[in-house]
């Protein structure tokens, strides 16, 4: 299996790079929802945006907002 | 023949006193400090300086070029690896850049034959203690048992002399032994380790290239990796803060929200809509004195730090202009951990010669008023130096920027150790509007004490406040909500990634600026605020997951911790060497069974930190192709190409200098904004280039040469 977003070989859907950013996705949109009461989309569409988004976060993000159209 | 000839000139010369340095600026100075007309005579053989000195008798002094030995393999070649079995041989043996140190090594047994006495006057520490050992050893022919030591910690005129007329009896074999077991450890570690990446990597693919590695690095960089996972991982989330600006008697003053952050924006609004426009009470003013105490005086580690925050320097640049300043006698031995000033150094003799200098004559003068004169001192503790001290000694020569820098910095701390604490006052007015709590905060020197003497390089600024009283009313001029976010830990620096290295005790005040040099030079990082490359990665990954304990800290923290014991004899050497052994074995037998893997994933990582060597950018024609540089195959010239251009979609290309190097500058032109390329030229200052053809930067020059021309026709 290949990693979504860089190809690197993996067991599972990412990488170990990029499975820690979407594990910090998954769990920081809990507090986007209390604070900002954002969508799932609208939060991965601010995270790609965000100058303080790390750059693997924002290839995650990037490669969820590509499954969801 | 020839060197027959010399050895019989040196045979006829009367017995005299050897004493071997490490530096031939320290050789100069020590020779002018002993010889009684402080005109020592400078010999040249071969190349190689040295001084003869008159004193109660005749006295050779000969500088060595730092370490003149070192740790090789004792036979074998050099494309295998375990090796476990190595011997101190001549540099030059094994560095082909260190064919000099052969001569060096030739003057140093000439002049040895005919001395009668050796006094070994090298740094008193680690290194100087192995360099002066080897020499004695093996290029004096086993003189280290019966050699004395002239111990210093600044090369004064009247240290200098002390030191050779009360010289310690013997070498101190216990520091040599700390020094040898550092280096030979150091060396299985990098020897193996490197051997298995670099190896692992060419016969993959069958293409050289050096991967390197060591005790310290990899942990070093393992540092860096984790820090960098955490800022490329990093999810921002968001969060609100007020400010607000009162008006007090017609002036405008900064207030601060009791509560710093807001998780709901609602409940910042909330906020806004009840203050905005009010009017507010002040409720109580607190008054707090602080009493700030001097700063300790700097061991190296704080230097480096202190230099890096002042003035960007490197934590080696600093430590470069550190030991120049040391050679001209101008401070202290500067690689010492210590933390305090003993009273030997006699502090009211070095404040008087400073204050032979007009800028330091009233702060020095001020010191010398006092009864006593006692320094606030730090925790640390180094046996062989006391902390890093001006001399009083002025400089000799103009010295450069840098080098002022550093010197003042030194200077005015030694100063301000023996200050007064620094009293502040600070005043915290408590305002309420409808109910909500606002703060008004204002600092205000009382007492300079301390900083009087260290106010170039004290940052903190006076905010002062109007004359208040408690239930004054206070309009509130103008309230904001910010929106903000989380942000990701900071990338580490030079200076704080020294810094975090010394916490964690790992590599030695000597060789951390080094290691972190080598991550650059390797290029498994890059940039000031450091970036760890993809090649950094992929050699952090192999490491960790093949050798997890080459890169653990503890590990690397235990071993260091029990270097340091041989130092007290209260640890053995063979021991040490022995552990380190056994413990490297299974790791390199685990690094050989998966060299295809390791390989692999090294060659790939290589491949790719090339190929981003050349890459410049996007192509400004087609926008999906990388801009390289790349040869001709044809011609060998070198040239900027589209990559696209191998799919037969762009053609676009742009010449380049042939002669000197060519490399992406990660920045953009300023004018065109297309990618720069750095171009270093021997004997040309290096310079930036835009080869964008219609940049209108050199539209502008071409314009001015063409005025130009026209001016001088006419």
């Amino acid at each position: 299996m290949k990693c979504k977003v860089c190809e690197k070989k993996t067991e599972n859907k990412y990488c170990e790079l990029h499975e820690k950013a979407y594990r910090n996705i998954v769990r920081e949109y809990d507090i986007w929802k209390k604070t900002s009461d954002v969508s799932w989309n609208q939060y991965l569409s601010e995270l790609v945006k965000n100058p303080y988004t790390g750059v693997w976060a924002k290839e995650v993000a990037e490669s969820l907002i590509s499954e969801i159209v | 023949m020839h060197l027959e000839r010399k050895r019989e000139k040196f045979s006829k010369m009367e017995k005299y006193t050897l004493i071997i340095t490490e530096k031939p600026d320290a050789a100069k100075r020590i020779a002018k400090a002993l010889d009684y007309e402080e005109k020592p005579e400078e010999v040249k053989e071969d190349g190689v300086p040295y001084f003869l000195a008159h004193r109660d008798r005749k006295l050779v002094v000969v500088p060595a070029l730092g370490h003149l030995y070192t740790v090789v393999h004792e036979r074998g070649r050099r494309n295998y690896y375990p090796v476990f079995n190595f011997k101190w041989a001549p540099r030059y043996s094994a560095e082909r850049r260190a064919k000099q140190t052969r001569t060096w090594i030739e003057v140093f047994s000439r002049l040895a034959s005919n001395a009668d006495n050796f006094i070994a006057a090298c740094d008193y520490d680690l290194e100087g203690s192995l360099i002066g050992y080897c020499l004695l050893k093996y290029a004096c022919d086993n003189k280290e048992n019966i050699a004395k030591i002239m111990k210093f910690s600044t090369l004064t005129k009247n240290e200098l002399e002390k030191a050779y007329e009360e010289p310690l009896p013997h070498l101190d074999f216990a520091l040599i032994e700390a020094g040898r077991t550092r280096h030979e450890v150091d060396w299985l570690y990098g020897v193996n380790l490197s051997r298995a990446l670099t190896l692992a990597a060419n016969r993959w693919s069958g293409r050289y290239a050096t991967l390197s590695t060591g005790r310290v690095q990899g942990p070093t960089l393992k540092f860096l990796v984790e820090r960098e996972k955490e800022i490329q991982s990093f999810v921002p989330t968001p969060y609100w803060t007020i400010t607000a600006e009162v008006e007090i008697k017609g002036s405008t003053y900064e207030v601060e929200y009791e509560t710093k952050t807001f998780e709901k924006k609602a409940d910042a609004d909330a906020v806004m809509e009840a203050c905005r426009g009010k009017i507010g009470d002040v409720e109580t003013i607190e008054v707090k004195k602080l009493r700030q105490m001097p700063p300790i005086p700097f061991d190296l580690g704080k230097l480096q730090t202190e230099a890096y925050s002042l003035f960007r320097y490197t934590p080696r640049r600093t430590s470069n202009i550190a030991q120049r300043l040391y050679l001209e006698a101008l401070i202290s031995y500067p690689r010492t951990s210590s933390q305090k000033l003993p009273p030997t150094i006699d502090y009211r003799a070095i404040l008087k010669e400073l204050s032979k200098k007009t800028i330091y004559k009233n702060l020095a003068s001020d010191l010398l008023g006092k009864d006593e004169l006692k320094p606030v001192e730090g925790k640390k503790e180094d046996p062989a130096h006391p902390a890093i001290y001006p001399t009083g000694n002025l400089p000799e020569r103009e010295l450069s920027e840098p080098e002022k820098r550093v010197w003042d910095l030194v200077v005015r701390r030694f100063m301000a150790v023996f200050g007064e604490p620094a009293i502040k006052q600070s005043i915290r007015a408590c305002i309420v509007v409808n109910g909500h709590r606002f703060y008004l905060r204002g600092r205000r020197v009382l007492k300079e004490g301390w900083t009087r003497f260290y106010k170039p390089y004290i940052r903190a600024e006076e905010v002062l406040l109007p004359d208040i009283k408690e239930e004054e009313k206070v309009s509130m001029k103008q309230i904001m909500r910010e929106d903000k976010f989380t942000k990701p830990p900071p990338r580490f620096n030079p200076s704080s990634l020294l810094q975090k290295m010394e916490e964690e005790g790992i590599g030695t005040k000597a060789t951390r600026a080094d290691i972190i040099e080598t991550l650059y030079s390797r290029g498994y990082v890059a940039e000031e605020r450091i970036v760890v490359t993809d090649l950094g990665f992929d050699i952090a990954d192999v490491l960790g997951r093949y050798c997890p304990r080459v890169t653990s800290v503890k590990f690397t923290r235990e071993l260091e911790e029990k270097m340091e014991k041989i130092q007290t004899n209260n640890e053995d050497r063979v021991n040490v060497l022995v552990e380190a052994v056994d413990q490297l074995k299974p790791v390199l037998q685990e690094l050989k069974e998966r060299e295809q893997t390791i390989g692999q994933v090294l060659s790939q990582a290589v491949k790719r930190a090339r190929v981003q060597e050349r890459t410049i950018g996007n192509c400004p024609h087609c926008k999906t192709g990388k801009l390289m540089i790349l040869y001709s195959r044809k011609t060998r010239k070198r040239f900027i190409g589209c990559t696209n251009y191998f799919k037969g979609i762009c053609t676009t290309s742009f010449p380049l200098p042939q002669k000197g190097t060519a490399k992406p500058a990660q920045k953009n032109c300023q004018a065109c904004e297309w990618p720069l390329v750095f171009v270093r030229l021997k004997g040309r200052r290096p310079w930036m280039l835009c080869f964008n053809p219609n940049c209108p930067l050199k539209e502008g020059r071409r314009k001015r040469d063409e005025m130009q021309s026209l001016r001088e026709e006419n």
